[in-house]
């Protein structure tokens, strides 16, 4: 039984190594994938939308920081690509 | 932005600024502070909107602007964060669901639904003319 544990203790480290070490290459390195892990990965989510669904609605505020409108008032008409990003 | 030269007149398009990405107080990459993009998270929406502008400025940024509330609602209801691209059709339904950036941001992919519906369209790309030599 002791052995079985070791065993298993041994595996799921050995997976975490290899995890991190995965994390780390994806963000280029060991520090990079703390932070990612830290900062990034509770806020990146793969979503349940999918083609055909519903576009969802949101109000945004335009740059001259007066305006509100919302997504779905541009979207009448023509096709509308959506670019979500940040300066950093 | 090339697909936007090649499409706007076929498509709208909307950039909607998030939440920041890499933000001086958060996971800040080397390659923001070699090219001086530092800020931190903004925790109002006055602070968001700077920097959406210097976004703005900095790159003559020419496709149509939206920024996400404090409560990041087009974020969560799009899960967009960091980056992401989707198409909504002419009758507000998803056409083209994007992959999670920035691995899987993929324009090519946007220019391909595009191209599918409009044709392929290919505009000669803009460049900004090197500044003229200093005349010493």
């Amino acid at each position: 039984m002791k052995r079985f544990l070791k065993w298993t203790l041994g595996v799921m480290l050995g997976l975490l190594v290899l995890a991190f070490a995965g994390l780390s290459y994806l963000a280029g390195s060991p520090k990079d994938a703390l932070y990612m892990a830290r900062y990034a990965l509770p806020h990146m989510h793969r979503g349940t939308l999918k083609v055909g669904d519903d576009a969802p609605d949101a109000r945004l505020l335009a740059l001259d920081g007066q305006t509100r409108f919302h997504i779905r008032e541009r979207t009448a008409g023509r096709p509308l690509v959506l670019v979500f990003g940040s300066f950093t | 932005m090339q697909i936007y030269n090649d499409y706007k007149e076929h498509a709208d398009f909307l950039t909607v600024y998030v939440r920041e990405a890499h933000p001086t107080d958060e996971w800040q990459m080397k390659s923001n502070v070699k090219d001086d993009v530092c800020y931190a998270q903004p925790k109002t929406l006055e602070q968001r909107m700077a920097i959406a502008n210097d976004f703005t400025k900095r790159f003559k940024y020419p496709l149509p602007f939206g920024v996400d509330d404090m409560a990041n609602a087009a974020d969560l209801a799009y899960s967009a964060w960091p980056e992401r691209l989707y198409i909504i059709d002419e009758h507000g339904y998803i056409a083209y669901r994007g992959g999670m950036g920035p691995f899987n941001y993929k324009p090519d992919e946007a220019r391909a639904w595009l191209a599918g519906r409009y044709g392929e369209v290919k505009h000669p790309e803009k460049t900004e003319a090197a500044p003229a030599p200093k005349k010493s």
